[in-house]
């Protein structure tokens, strides 16, 4: 352990087990290496690495070894430090296989376009010695909008009444952020109902992880919209709408009996997007944008602009 | 419009392979044809590349891929019998590419059909031949398809879908 970093922490953090000090990191290209108690530098700022970041996705925990949870020394904020990871995988959309990059320079672009933008995870770039790219993230404190819907503990109807029109409020202008990226030509790339993330205190819906990209064909946004629709049928339905989710919830099958292929998502055959054949009180012009998603349609949404044209008018029809 | 203006939609893949031969196979031994093979340069996301160079490299070779099909384009129809006068050729580059700087009409990319259609309805080419990828219809959902917005879309031309 160097002198350095031990003055640093003393100066910085001296409530931090001297023990742990790890290495002062200039040159992040192994980040594998970097753990707890190591110090990344760049732009003269030190972050001390307090552990990976772990994705939780269906109850399984996936660790992000470029993506460090950190103290920045010089200020006391807590930040998130993420390191170039050049990652290509498949990722499967129902039977659909598309191959997804990591991307560090379009994250950071669009970090550039929306600073200042509290529709969005907020952030800056820096580059250490051997020309890495490394964000510097705010932390956003709060939860993933999957969760804060999953916690709402009350039945469909009391849910929808109650709670939805203020969620598909903020939904829609969630939606309008991702339409001020595609004006931009950027698209987000990997919109899920867990990249939505509700702040604690302002109750913003926040966007964030801009890193993904794909190859496209005629629509570079469709995947973007794709997601758009998941997320719709997520908040309107109180969760994803299989067969088996609506029986644990007290549906018979006869009740599902009238069900028919077509009125399940296009992509996700087992989720139900027809939902007012299940839940009626759903209005009508909701319930058509949900048919856009499903497989029974022949039209597809081609801009953001398109879906909120439709979604607005909807907030009338709702109670609140 | 005149039905005998035709712009033949053209990428380097064996959908637009089909759309040539057929279009040769239909009107060879014609006269009186204006006959256009289209080209709109689309380059890979630089984002899906490291470094500027590996993405100037795949953008070359996707740029001589589709030179080299206009030009085999062009000698198909040719073989089928349609003379060489009534053959053109137009290759709109990417506003986005790495290559050089973008001339003054170049293609932004994000949509192919609308910049088809444009062509079609300001030159007044009464027909316009593509061909399709066959795909399914979550993919056509998922990533879209230049062939379906066409047939959507355009008005008065024939449109000629190639399988």
């Amino acid at each position: 352990m160097s002198q350095d970093i031990r003055n640093l922490v003393k100066q910085y953090y001296p409530n931090f087990p001297i023990r742990y000090c790890g290495k002062i990191y200039h040159d992040t290209t192994e980040f594998m290496n970097i753990g707890y108690g190591d110090i990344i530098c760049v732009n003269g700022l030190h972050y001390m690495v307090l552990r990976d970041e772990v994705e939780r996705r269906f109850g399984i925990e996936d660790p992000k070894f470029w993506v460090k949870r950190c103290k920045h020394l010089e200020t006391g904020e807590r930040k998130i430090v993420k390191l170039v990871f050049y990652e290509k995988f498949r990722m499967k959309l129902g039977e659909v296989e598309i191959l997804c990059h990591r991307s560090p320079g379009k994250e950071s672009r669009i970090l550039d376009l929306v600073r200042g933008d509290m529709r969005f995870m907020q952030g800056v770039s820096y580059y250490d010695e051997k020309n890495n790219n490394v964000r510097v993230l705010d932390l956003i404190r709060g939860k993933s909008l999957d969760i804060v819907i999953h916690n709402i503990e009350e039945d469909h109807e009391t849910y929808f009444r109650k709670h939805f029109p203020e969620i598909l409020e903020k939904f829609i202008g969630a939606c309008e952020a991702i339409g001020f990226m595609h004006s931009h030509g950027e698209k987000h790339g990997d919109i899920r109902r867990d990249h939505i993330w509700v702040e604690s205190g302002t109750q913003k819906y926040r966007w964030i992880d801009f890193d993904y990209s794909f190859d496209f064909y005629e629509n570079p946004f469709a995947l973007d919209l794709f997601g758009l629709g998941g997320i719709l049928a997520f908040i309107t339905g109180k969760g994803d709408c299989t067969v088996g989710y609506l029986l644990e919830r007290g549906f018979m099958k006869e009740d599902l009996a009238g069900l028919t292929e077509d009125d399940f998502s296009i992509v996700f055959h087992h989720r139900l997007v027809n939902l007012r054949k299940i839940y009626p009180y759903i209005p009508e012009k909701l319930n058509n944008i949900l048919l856009h998603f499903s497989r029974g349609t022949d039209v597809f949404y081609d801009t953001v602009d398109e879906i909120l044209g439709d979604l607005k008018p909807c907030l009338d029809f709702l109670d609140s | 419009m005149d039905p005998k203006k035709i712009l033949i939609a053209v990428d380097a893949s064996e959908n637009s392979l089909r759309a040539v031969e057929y279009t040769g196979d239909m009107l060879g031994g014609g006269e009186g044809f204006h006959i256009e093979l289209l080209t709109i340069e689309r380059f890979p996301d630089r984002d899906l590349f490291e470094t500027e160079e590996v993405w100037k490299t795949e953008c070359k070779k996707h740029q001589a891929a589709y030179l080299n099909f206009m030009a085999k384009a062009r000698k198909i129809l040719c073989d089928k019998g349609i003379s060489e006068k009534q053959i053109f050729s137009r290759y709109i580059e990417s506003c986005k590419s790495p290559l050089k700087s973008p001339p003054l009409i170049c293609s932004m990319g994000t949509n192919i059909a609308h910049e088809i259609m444009g062509i079609i309805e300001s030159e007044r080419f009464g027909t316009v031949v593509i061909g399709r990828r066959g795909v399914s219809k979550e993919v056509e959902f998922l990533f879209g398809s230049v062939s379906t917005k066409i047939v959507h879309y355009s008005k008065g031309c024939a449109v000629w879908i190639v399988n």
